[in-house]
């Protein structure tokens, strides 16, 4: 009964926005809850897990609904988190994939790794953790695909994403502060290459933004991309050249001989929409 | 040069050093103070690590929430000594940008990361990948991550250090606890086989961590400190509740007199605050290499009297007042532990243990409080929310 009444809660989840998205162990047959459901919010998340918590609150999360499903000697630790909005929930999915490991699609991105699930869809986080050692990849898709279909929101990564070349691609996150390291890139994507950085903020106060980042720079020499444009030179973030277009800040910093920021930047200018 | 034109200088801007000059403060007896050579950049504090031996700058560097290795690399330029990562921030994604960030300076600077595993292989396996992400053959110190009771310290994890150790994977042991210190440390104090604490600790915490810390530095152990910036630095959420330093801690040169007051402690041989951006490691520095001042006291006692209608200093005139019998310092201490030191379950342990007839008093039912404070402690407020923290 404790069971369905779990189901019955993520699926009413899912139908009323308002409710909270638990997880289930019956979605996946043979699977049995262990132990009392667990739930946080952002002031108590730190109880469940001290040491890392402060990551998840950085990326806006809101609460956390948990159950520990066991089958034989195998224990799955379940965990949805609500980050707020769909941009954070997959901003701390992107900070926490390893793009050297393939995707596995579960909603908006999702990746397994032999004790590990993590996906994103909607606002949501999902991850799971799997117990003891070994290969628990199976178990773990069928999981995903049960979560996926009870776990309400959009199935489409942020449109951004798109914006950034594939190739030499290392990872690909959302920055929730100080982009490049800088404060005055509050927020946005940034893609590490082989090669460089490149990045995407938005900005309503985007052109005082540009101002700032010409006085942080110091010695620029304008460049002909989107609104505006400057390349400079920077001792940790090397070659530069920074756009701007409408309300978005882009640029890419290029650490590496070979690459020209100016037509990579161009490039990046033209793919925003 | 006196303090204000050590400021002055500092204020003309961060003409900071690719190496600095070392000064060298071990001795409790002779706290340490910024070097003065106006004709140069500023110069950290260094200190010894307890009995490692590794000499490590009182300013180290979090990284747990960089945004950008660049801030790494440039805070390694600058002469920061001592970065701390961890297995599980960001699935390890966190070690491999502090790794790259640290690749030129390996050899110089102190690296540490931790292990959550609770079981000895898990914790190797560990190990064994955060070396392969650090891009380094071995770390300085390998933490057990967030450990609260001397009972998570199992032999089968100190056997995964000392094995990590005889491999030449890991140079010294450590042990990371953001709750219980008050029991735990005195614990570590006496492990032969841990070097290195790190606790949290800052100028709003319970004293008995003050007094812990120093047993153990005594004992030889190396002192970490971390959440030195008591919820002030960023957000203040994400233990017991909304952190009622975060806002108040927003006055020009709050964060730096709340660092400096971690660092003038001689028992810390080091701090890891948090440093997001260029900006922030640039503040931490200048707040670094000053030496805590009259005007930093000045600044946090006017924080104290800010805080003083929730802080108990624990004189007990208030003793026998509450007609309900309560033991009103106990609650209060209670309700400290997780509104103000962020350790909410061990305020609820405690306030679990009172006698029953304790427990189940809601001060809200009473009319009018008994207990008045000398000190202007709002007691009834602080023992109504702790009923409402603690009470099931």
């Amino acid at each position: 009964m404790l069971k369905l009444a779990g189901l019955v809660a993520l699926v009413a989840g899912a139908a009323v926005a308002a409710e909270p998205v638990q997880p289930s162990c019956s979605l996946v047959p043979g699977w049995t809850q262990s132990g009392a459901p667990r739930s946080y919010d952002a002031d108590h998340l730190f109880e469940y897990m001290d040491g890392n918590a402060e990551g998840y609150v950085r990326y806006n999360f809101q609460e956390m609904h948990g159950v520990t499903c066991k089958k034989g000697d195998i224990t799955f630790v379940v965990d949805i988190s609500d980050m707020g909005d769909a941009d954070f929930a997959y901003g701390w999915f992107s900070a926490n994939r390893d793009l050297r490991t393939p995707e596995f699609r579960v909603g908006m991105g999702g990746q397994i790794v032999p004790r590990r699930l993590i996906f994103a869809k909607g606002k949501y986080y999902v991850e799971i953790a799997a117990d003891p050692e070994g290969d628990h990849t199976a178990a773990l898709q069928a999981f995903a695909s049960a979560l996926d279909r009870a776990v309400p929101g959009e199935t489409s990564p942020p449109g951004a994403l798109g914006w950034f070349p594939k190739e030499k691609l290392q990872s690909l996150k959302l920055a929730p502060e100080s982009v490049l390291g800088l404060r005055i890139l509050e927020r946005g994507y940034v893609a590490q290459y082989d090669y460089g950085k490149a990045f995407v903020v938005m900005d309503d106060a985007a052109s005082e933004v540009m101002t700032k980042l010409k006085q942080r720079f110091g010695q620029i020499i304008p460049a002909k991309i989107a609104d505006e444009a400057f390349v400079a030179t920077d001792q940790y973030l090397g070659r530069m050249c920074v756009f701007r277009k409408g309300r978005y800040v882009g640029g890419y910093a290029i650490s590496a001989d070979g690459a020209d920021p100016v037509t990579l930047a161009t490039a990046l200018a033209a793919a925003i929409k | 040069m006196d303090s204000s034109s050590r400021r002055t200088f500092l204020a003309a801007g961060l003409a900071l050093p690719a190496a600095a000059s070392a000064t060298t403060t071990d001795s409790p007896q002779t706290p340490s103070q910024a070097p003065v050579r106006p004709a140069q950049a500023p110069s950290f504090q260094y200190r010894t690590l307890g009995k490692t031996g590794l000499k490590v700058t009182t300013v180290g560097f979090g990284c747990m929430i960089t945004s950008d290795g660049s801030v790494v690399e440039r805070a390694a330029d600058l002469g920061i000594t001592y970065f701390d990562t961890a297995r599980g921030y960001q699935q390890g994604n966190n070690e491999r940008m502090v790794g790259a960030a640290l690749k030129r300076k390996r050899n110089q600077i102190v690296l540490s990361t931790k292990s959550h595993a609770a079981t000895r292989a898990d914790a190797l396996a560990d190990l064994d990948t955060s070396l392969k992400e650090l891009g380094t053959d071995h770390v300085d110190i390998w933490y057990l991550h967030a450990k609260s009771r001397p009972d998570e310290i199992t032999d089968e994890l100190i056997d995964a250090q000392q094995t990590a150790r005889k491999a030449g994977k890991i140079r010294f042991a450590g042990v990371s606890t953001h709750s219980g210190q008050p029991e735990l440390i005195p614990f570590l104090a006496k492990h032969e086989k841990i070097d290195v604490i790190l606790t949290a600790y800052n100028f709003a915490i319970d004293p008995a961590v003050t007094a812990a810390i120093e047993q153990a530095a005594k004992a030889g152990k190396g002192i970490v400190a971390m959440k030195v910036m008591a919820g002030g630095s960023r957000g203040g959420r994400g233990r017991g509740g909304p952190n009622p330093n975060a806002e108040k801690l927003k006055k020009p040169g709050a964060m730096a007199a709340v660092l400096r007051w971690v660092t003038r402690n001689p028992s810390v041989h080091t701090t890891i605050p948090s440093m997001t951006d260029m900006e922030q490691l640039e503040e931490n520095i200048r707040a670094g290499v000053l030496a805590f001042s009259d005007d930093d006291a000045k600044l946090l006692a006017v924080h104290r009297e800010v805080i003083r209608p929730f802080y108990c200093n624990m004189c007990g005139q208030c003793d026998g007042m509450c007609r309900q019998g309560l033991p009103v310092r106990d609650v209060l201490r209670f309700r400290m532990y997780a509104d103000g030191y962020g350790q909410f379950a061990l305020g609820r342990e405690r306030f679990q243990e009172l006698p029953a007839q304790h427990a189940a008093v809601r001060c809200s039912e009473c009319p009018g409080c008994t207990v008045a404070c000398p000190h202007g402690v709002n007691v009834a407020g602080g023992l109504i929310r702790a009923q409402e923290l603690f009470a099931c």
